[in-house]
């Protein structure tokens, strides 16, 4: 068993399971869609980043692309419920909403395209 | 991915970032949990709130507490925030600094800066590998000629003493390893511009494997190294693409030349630029040798001393002699520098003494012991490193015959003066007579310290001829002789050499020039100028060929048409 592996792993696979947290829930209710849950899922996704950076194999660079779309659409989402939360005359609604939901679900995508490279990896390695 | 530089720094970066951001995130959550005061009621944070707060808390720009001023519990919690992320920035900040100092990137940092200007060399350039005394030398005289040259030393104490040097400018240096195939492909080995790689190294080995690494890799490259020892100089001959120079041999060449036509080693010595044809030129003296070291010099001498049959004792400390030069009584198992010794071989009876040991100091000291026991005794010294140079000068030895100089002057005449070195290979085999005519000539005509001059026939150096030429009209050597004054004389400069193809004429005398041909002249500043003009200008070309000028077409007709009216 390699702890390093254990550490990746539970990062890759935690990212993606909190995206789906937040992404899981009726469409156009805010109500359903924690912003804690986000939170988590955008900071998790940085920290899984921050793990594949310098990784110059072949494998390497393409995990490190799909995190980086994750991050990106993570980042989006969280922009644009605070510049509807604070700046929006009409504040939240259920199209609002819908935006910031499925940008999460773009960035689960990349997670679970993340997420299958990296058991594909694991299961190609021989040791 | 050839920039290792980027990705140690991204690899080295992975644990400060997490830091950075795991921080943030505790931070951050902690600010929105718990409970503040708006004055009425309890409120929270909210995301945004919180991460505006702890942007300008952690980087200690401290804007005071927004939106309402916090609550005791909330401040205990912002105490440790901020102790929590000033730690995770000064973490980070103190990685970077590890980073950029980090001799394994700085050591990428520059690799990458070299491989950039190299690729960047848009002319023809040579590598240089090592920096010792002979590259130093060489790549001052490649330099000055212009020709462009890359450096390589395992040394950076070596490279940094290459940056202090005035020729080091625009030059590129690395530190690497030149026996490995990977630093000569970043010095440019596989780039069409590069002509030579010149290798100096004292162990022979490390310069057959280069040689042998460059043929694999280039084998358009020619490859200039040295070689003492005769299996190693087979071995690189064997790879096709070596010039290899083997001082000894040089020298022994010399010593036969010296021995049956000293006027080519004036002349020899005059292309060098180590002194002028004044130089009184004289046969070695005959009579009775002695040779002290039997080591690669004193083999190449007996050589050549047995080839013209003259009489000659060697003395050396370590060698065995064979059994004919035992029988012969022509060998000493002693120590040259002892006056006894130096007695029984002769000394006073003979002619010649040649100190070629190993050693430096042990040369010197011959010489002093030789020319006190016979003052009229010519003295050939070898000279191994050029160090002591002026201790040598003061011993006044007669000749003096230094392995790095040879190679300094053989290499860089060979790079930068290809048709002067062709001309000087030429010579070396012609006899005296031809020698001392050609002096004579030349002294004659020109002085005693001519001018060489490289003339090429393309159309950027020779426009007019080049033109001439590809019109089909035929040009005579001597075409470029004339006098601009005066069409039917000639100006003083002798043509020395004609290279076409493969083909090399010694001294030419007008042979039909073609395109491509490169004529080496011997010329004072005057004809120089004459053959450079007649070689470039239209006009000019058609004066000395024709002995008339060139006419204006319009005023010719005017011409033309007043004489027919006259008529």
């Amino acid at each position: 068993m390699n702890l390093q592996k254990v550490i990746s792993g539970f990062f890759f696979i935690l990212a993606m399971t909190l995206n789906f947290g937040f992404f899981y829930g009726e469409m156009g209710n805010a109500e359903m869609h924690s912003t804690y849950e986000l939170f988590a899922a955008l900071i998790i996704s940085l920290i899984a980043t921050a793990l594949k950076i310098g990784d110059k194999t072949q494998i390497g660079s393409v995990l490190l692309a799909s995190s980086l779309v994750a991050d990106i659409q993570l980042i989006v989402a969280v922009i644009v419920w605070t510049v509807i939360e604070y700046t929006s005359a009409s504040g939240m609604t259920p199209y609002h909403t819908a935006t910031i939901v499925s940008l999460s679900g773009g960035a689960f995508l990349a997670n679970i395209t993340s997420v299958i490279l990296y058991i594909g990896e694991t299961l190609k390695s021989k040791r | 991915m050839r920039d290792n530089a980027l990705w140690i720094i991204l690899q080295r970066l992975r644990i400060p970032l997490i830091v950075i951001i795991v921080t943030y995130a505790i931070a951050i959550l902690g600010m929105v949990l718990i409970p503040g005061w708006d004055g009425e009621k309890a409120y929270h944070l909210t995301f945004f709130d919180a991460f505006y707060f702890i942007s300008y808390t952690a980087s200690t720009i401290g804007f005071g507490e927004t939106p309402y001023e916090f609550t005791y519990s909330q401040r205990l919690w912002v105490v440790i925030c901020i102790y929590l992320t000033v730690i995770g920035w000064f973490y980070t900040i103190g990685a970077l600094v590890a980073i950029i100092s980090d001799k394994t990137l700085k050591h990428e940092l520059m690799k990458g800066r070299f491989r950039r200007h190299v690729q960047k060399l848009k002319s023809d350039f040579i590598i240089i590998l090592g920096y010792n005394h002979v590259n130093a030398e060489i790549i001052r005289k490649l330099t000055l000629a212009g020709i462009e040259v890359v450096l390589i030393d395992h040394d950076a104490d070596r490279i940094n003493l290459f940056k202090l040097e005035e020729s080091s400018m625009g030059v590129p240096v690395m530190v690497g390893n030149a026996l490995l195939s990977s630093t000569l492909k970043d010095a440019g080995v596989n780039s069409p511009y590069c002509k030579a790689v010149v290798a100096h190294f004292y162990k022979e080995d490390k310069n057959l494997r280069i040689t042998i690494l460059t043929r694999f890799l280039n084998e358009n490259v020619n490859v200039i190294t040295k070689a003492t020892l005769r299996d190693t100089m087979t071995a690189l001959l064997d790879t096709d693409i070596a010039k290899v120079e083997n001082p000894f041999e040089i020298f022994a060449k010399r010593f036969d030349i010296a021995l049956t036509a000293p006027h080519i080693l004036t002349l020899e010595n005059w292309i060098y630029k180590n002194s002028d044809l004044a130089d009184e030129a004289s046969f070695l003296p005959q009579g009775r040798y002695i040779i002290c070291g039997y080591g690669r010099l004193g083999k190449v001498i007996k050589e050549k001393l047995d080839k013209h049959g003259m009489d000659y004792i060697i003395i050396d400390e370590k060698g065995i002699g064979t059994k004919e030069m035992i029988k012969n009584e022509t060998f000493i198992r002693a120590n040259a520098d002892d006056k006894e010794v130096l007695l029984t071989a002769g000394i006073e009876s003979a002619s010649v003494l040649v100190a070629g040991t190993q050693n430096d100091i042990d040369n010197i000291s011959i010489l002093i012991t030789a020319r006190k026991l016979n003052p009229e005794l010519y003295l050939i010294a070898r000279e191994n490193t050029m160090k002591e140079i002026s201790i040598f000068e003061a011993t006044n030895a007669n000749w003096l015959f230094m392995i790095e100089k040879i190679l300094i002057n053989k290499t860089s005449l060979q790079l930068s003066q290809p048709l002067k070195h062709s001309f000087l290979k030429k010579i070396l085999y012609q006899d005296e007579e031809w020698g001392t005519s050609l002096v004579n000539l030349l002294k004659a005509q020109l002085g005693s310290n001519p001018q060489l001059l490289h003339l090429t026939i393309n159309e950027e150096k020779a426009y007019a001829i080049y033109h001439a030429l590809q019109e089909g009209e035929p040009i005579g050597l001597n075409i470029l002789l004339k006098s601009l004054e005066d069409w039917t004389n000639y100006h003083k400069a002798i043509p020395l050499f004609l290279k076409r193809n493969g083909d090399e004429f010694l001294l030419p005398c007008n042979e039909n020039l073609e395109i491509g041909d490169e004529i080496l002249f011997a010329c004072d500043a005057l004809s120089r100028e004459e053959i450079e003009i007649i070689a470039l200008n239209v006009y000019d070309l058609h004066y000395v060929r024709t002995g008339e000028e060139v006419q204006n077409w319009l005023l010719q007709k005017i011409f033309n048409i007043k004489n027919k009216n006259q008529s």
